[in-house]
């Protein structure tokens, strides 16, 4: 089952994160279709001392973070969802899949309040002494199909298995189409690492690379899963125009999440400019419906392919 | 990108606030703040109470470790981030704890300033001396050690042309309701963590502290009822207060 995202633009996991962020924005009108909550875990997590971003590039874009995923308890969670009326938007609950026990439990006790939910299989970070949930579960196609048919078992819902480009991504998200997924999402920030007085800045060592670096490495792992396995794709990573979001409709995206793109933006500024990106998608198609340009990048090169053959 | 400074002055201002002077200068607009990082400890936002300066209270760990550096230790600040205060004529400046010396960059940028400070003892109301050289200024204390004895809001109603506000939590709540939105600002403090508005740990009421504040309009903050009521904690769970 596929999630009716009208807009097809969401926000990546981790981001914005809150319910009262998303409903001030929904009421504000900002032009999003689906909102992305921060990855729910089995209990409470408290992430990483701060520092937890960093802006490494001359632009000034936070490229690199290590939050580690804190998160309040499935239980406090529940007490929000259940205030929170979202009036044109869809929600999204993601949830950590380190476990598929975890997942199951997460999902079933706040399944009534999401629309759909995103398996978070591929952050890179983690609290120093422990392993991330990329390393235990996203690099193992055989785990993440369990937690893939944990959360299939437990809700009938739309299911995104969210995956990091620093895999053999094709192979591991063949095990959670199998299993049940029904979008994929590519993908995760990518591992990377910035040293300043000495040091690794960020308290996890290295974090996740994200913003303008990470958009060739995601659009790539875009096409080339649409490639081969031809399945719906959330894709994230580096959009912040709507050119950019729409190359990555090009490589085979059926919705696009932005991430990096709300830093520095005021709320009246998110409003302001998601109308913007999606004006300028919607000049671009002209009328076409969106499922035209849905990989047709990858159209065009078999035929450029026949022709010069 | 963080901005290596040294340390030139560790200055006691009463009680358990401190100010670190530094060795270089924001190009600053008032009540903005900047994320102050000390490698290995951790990172916290603080406003700037001098161009070259900012003023902390011991309150956490952190923040005791922050004001322990001394003359010559390095520290990485990334900002100033954040709304500012409008600079108006004849505004009255309502201060409250620590909250007192993100005021001081804009009693310095206004003219006749009118700058009402409270807080639960003598030691709490600091720059004292600096504000007086600067406009009116009046105290209200809670144990009547300085000034007025009472709450700031005692020392309403003052006939102003605007009226920017910066204080904890119970303080902003209590004089929301006193003072008329249209005129008034309110400058929150909230935890943070990226401080560019992208992890949404700063809500208040789905605003985002770092970005859409620190600096309110009274309008926007009359809706805001998390304002003395619930922060979010480290987890992202509230905290009620």
């Amino acid at each position: 089952m596929l999630l009716d995202i009208d807009p097809p633009i969401v926000n990546a996991s981790g981001i914005l994160s809150f319910l009262d962020i998303f409903q001030l924005l929904d009421r504000k009108g900002a032009t999003i279709g689906g909102y992305v909550t921060k990855s729910i875990s089995p209990g409470e997590r408290l992430g990483n001392e701060n520092p937890v971003v960093v802006e490494c590039g001359a632009e000034e874009y936070p490229t690199l973070n290590s939050l580690a995923l804190p998160s309040q308890t499935p239980e406090e969670w529940l007490e929000e969802l259940k205030q929170t009326h979202l009036k044109r938007s869809k929600l999204i609950v993601s949830v950590n899949g380190v476990s598929p026990d975890g997942v199951s439990r997460i999902i079933k006790m706040v399944e009534p309040y999401a629309d759909g939910f995103e398996l978070n299989m591929s952050c890179p970070n983690l609290v120093p002494g422990e392993e991330s949930v990329m390393a235990i579960v996203g690099r193992h196609p055989e785990a993440a199909s369990r937690v893939v048919r944990s959360a299939r078992r437990a809700t009938g819902k739309p299911v995104i298995a969210k995956l990091s480009p620093d895999t053999r991504y094709v192979e591991i998200g063949q095990a959670c189409l199998a299993a049940g997924a029904d979008y994929l999402g590519c993908g995760n920030t990518m591992p990377g690492m910035f040293i300043h007085s000495r040091g690794p800045v960020l308290a996890g060592q290295s974090g996740g690379v994200s913003g303008p670096a990470l958009k060739p490495v995601n659009l790539k792992m875009v096409y080339d899963i649409y490639a081969e396995l031809r399945c719906p794709i959330v894709a994230y990573g580096g959009i912040m125009t709507w050119e950019d979001a729409v190359e990555y409709f090009l490589a085979g995206a059926r919705v696009v999440g932005l991430g990096t793109f709300f830093a520095h933006r005021s709320t009246s500024d998110i409003v302001r400019d998601t109308a913007a990106i999606w004006k300028g998608i919607q000049d671009y198609l002209n009328g076409e419906p969106l499922e035209s340009v849905v990989g047709a990048a990858h159209r065009k090169s078999s035929m450029e392919m026949t022709r010069s053959h | 990108m963080h901005i290596h400074c040294k340390v030139t002055e560790n200055r006691g201002e009463g009680g358990r606030n401190r100010t670190l002077f530094l060795d270089r200068r924001f190009e600053v607009q008032p009540g903005q703040f900047v994320m102050a990082w000390v490698p290995g400890e951790s990172e916290k936002p603080f406003s700037l109470s001098y161009e070259n300066g900012i003023t902390a209270k011991d309150l956490g760990w952190y923040s005791a470790k922050l004001l322990d550096l001394k003359p010559g230790d390095s520290i990485w600040l990334r900002g100033p981030y954040g709304t500012s205060f409008p600079v108006r004529e004849g505004a009255v400046l309502l201060g409250g704890g620590v909250g007192i010396a993100a005021l001081l960059i804009l009693a310095k940028r206004t003219e006749d300033p009118v700058i009402l400070l409270g807080g639960r003892t003598a030691e709490e109301i600091i720059f004292l001396e600096e504000f007086e050289k600067t406009g009116k200024v009046r105290v209200a204390t809670e144990d009547g050690s300085l000034g007025a004895k009472g709450l700031i809001t005692d020392l309403l109603p003052q006939e102003g042309r605007y009226y920017c506000v910066c204080g904890p939590d119970k303080m902003m709540a209590a004089l929301k309701p006193l003072l008329p939105p249209e005129k008034s600002f309110f400058s929150l403090e909230r935890y943070m963590k990226c401080a560019v508005g992208l992890c949404g740990q700063c809500t208040c009421n789905g605003y985002r502290v770092c970005t859409d504040g620190p600096v309110f309009d009274g309008i926007t903050a009359q809706e805001m009822t998390d304002i003395g009521h619930r922060k979010r904690k480290k987890s992202g769970g509230w905290e009620y207060s």
